[in-house]
């Protein structure tokens, strides 16, 4: 009996202990964002902010480019989303329950893809999208982040959809349903959960891309915000409270996903690996 | 009803990772393009004896290995300590979630603000405890491979956990309670239930992190930008595409990653299978 509350003692130090080491590095963040330039160069520094401000928050919507720069983040992220989704779902249907030929070169495709270094894409990519006149505007990130997100959905919603039983569809297909009209009136309306989950995957992917996003954006105004943030130190001398300040503003929509969706996320994860 | 997606992946994928290997057989320097032509194997010989090329491999290989080796460690242990959790299950995997969720970008600025020689956490907290004098430059020569590792361990454990806290999930208390009844102890429990019944995940998570950290740039890139001997591979393709606007050996590059990722995730996937058909 003793032993067993002593176990529990442990298990409970040990993960205040791992919810700690996750933390302590956003309280530092935010202590950076409220704190004044002259005690930022403290060393060392105060634990807390003393007198706490908020003029690094001011200086960050100072000119409005960064709110431009969240709203394209969100546009991108929120286009991403929907297209890969439209793409996998049908992709996942078809691999999950219809006889297709050759489903393993399907699948080595897919996975080519997902193997192939995103460094090495870039450049042709950046040649397509210029003879397209596509720089700087949406089409140039939404369409790589689909291609690069679709392995993934397409995983996720094939391992979701060949849980669900199959006497769904099978009374639509016996009442003279096609496979397409079984899949849109009868299975997409009941696999909210498996394409939430995959959506708040693939919604945090494109929010926090940076390679395609430094490359394929050309002037401030289209850069998402993981490239606003990076090059932040490029437009003034490293002004560390302003550079915390909008990283605490980016972090906002990634925290509220976390925090409506970490059971979902959390789900959506095993599922894929338990394939 | 595969169509649309097949097509969209042979329009947008196909020609960027073909154009690649073409590209790597060729002369193509963007700043002297009446030099370009068939090169054959050029490139390719060119990697075998570029000092930086090789350096860079094996900073990345350091890298992976090291990373990808705590983050396994670390993942499990807290795999384990947060199974079967009761009360505060939300508030404590919504803070374990948070570090894999943000943008890479968002850490390694975290991070940063953690290690600055100037302003630092580290120091300070090291300097009130007595440990050092003067603050450590944690970024610089001999250290910023290390810091970068930690940045990387702390932004990528989440994720390992997440994936064997599935793992752990899936096994069913049966065979716990059988083990128990013939005498096991907790070690034989760990070591002859749990350890083999979770080692297909434990690959799964090694493949995705291994693939991941082979080809890391962004955290790098803000970091150090690869100065201080911790450029790696990505990083250095980057210059040589971008800056150096050689297209013939950064294409050779690229595709000599991607054969070194594709045989990597083989070997894995191998070691898998290995692992699994006896539990079947």
């Amino acid at each position: 009996m003793r032993r067993k509350r002593l176990d529990s003692i442990g298990l409970w130090i040990a993960r205040g202990a791992i919810a700690a080491a996750c933390l302590i590095p956003f309280y530092w963040l935010l202590n950076v964002s409220l704190s004044t330039p002259s005690a930022i160069y403290k060393m060392p520094a105060d634990y807390w902010p003393r007198p706490a401000v908020i003029d690094n928050f001011r200086a960050v919507f100072e000119t409005g480019q960064f709110l431009r720069n969240i709203l394209n983040s969100f546009v991108v992220a929120s286009l991403t989303t929907l297209l890969t989704l439209a793409l996998a779902s049908p992709a996942a249907y078809a691999l999950a329950r219809l006889r297709v030929r050759r489903k393993d070169l399907i699948m080595a495709v897919f996975l080519g893809v997902a193997i192939f270094p995103a460094i090495g894409m870039i450049g042709p990519l950046y040649v397509a999208m210029a003879r397209l006149s596509l720089i700087g505007r949406y089409p140039a990130l939404v369409l790589p982040y689909t291609l690069m997100s679709l392995p993934l959905a397409v995983w996720i919603l094939t391992h979701y959809f060949s849980t669900l039983p199959r006497s769904l569809e099978d009374a639509a297909l016996i009442d003279g349903c096609t496979p397409a009209q079984a899949f849109l009136r009868v299975i997409l309306p009941v696999s909210a959960p498996g394409l939430f989950t995959s959506a708040a995957l693939i919604f945090i992917f494109a929010w926090n891309e940076f390679l395609f996003a430094l490359i394929m954006t050309s002037t401030p105004e289209s850069r998402t915000v993981p490239v606003a943030l990076a090059l932040f130190a490029g437009l003034h001398e490293l002004p560390w409270g302003t550079i915390a300040a909008a990283t605490v503003v980016s972090i906002a929509p990634v925290l509220l996903l976390v925090a409506l969706f970490q059971r979902k996320i959390v789900e959506g994860l095993t599922a894929g690996a338990t394939r | 009803m595969l169509a649309p997606s097949l097509v969209f992946v042979a329009l947008l994928g196909a020609f960027p990772v073909l154009s690649q290997f073409v590209l790597s057989f060729t002369h193509y320097n963007m700043k002297f393009a009446d030099e370009r032509g068939f090169a054959g194997l050029d490139n390719f010989a060119r990697l075998a004896t570029d000092a930086t090329f090789l350096q860079d491999f094996w900073q990345t290989v350091y890298f992976t290995v090291i990373s990808v080796g705590f983050e396994l460690a670390f993942g499990l242990a807290a795999a384990l300590a947060l199974n079967r959790i009761g009360r505060g299950r939300a508030t404590v995997s919504t803070s374990v979630v948070l570090p894999w969720a943000l943008p890479t970008v968002v850490a390694a600025t975290m991070w940063s603000l953690i290690l600055n020689d100037r302003m630092g956490l580290l120091n300070s907290v090291l300097v009130r405890l007595g440990a050092i004098d003067t603050p450590v430059v944690w970024l610089g020569p001999g250290l910023a491979m290390g810091s970068i590792i930690l940045a990387d361990v702390w932004k990528t454990t989440p994720f390992v956990a997440i994936i064997l806290l599935g793992g752990l999930k899936s096994i069913p208390d049966q065979y716990y309670e059988a083990a128990a009844l013939d005498g096991a102890g907790r070690w034989h429990l760990f070591r002859f239930v749990t350890m083999p019944l979770l080692r297909p995940f434990i690959a799964i998570a090694l493949l995705f992190r291994t693939m991941d950290a082979f080809r890391i740039f962004d955290i790098i890139w803000v970091l150090t930008g690869g100065a201080t001997k911790t450029e790696t591979l990505s990083i250095y393709i980057y210059r040589v595409l971008f800056r150096y606007s050689d297209l013939g050996y950064g294409s050779a590059m690229t595709v000599a990653l991607f054969l070194i990722v594709f045989l990597m995730s083989l070997g894995l996937l191998k070691i898998m299978k290995v692992t699994r058909e006896p539990l079947q």
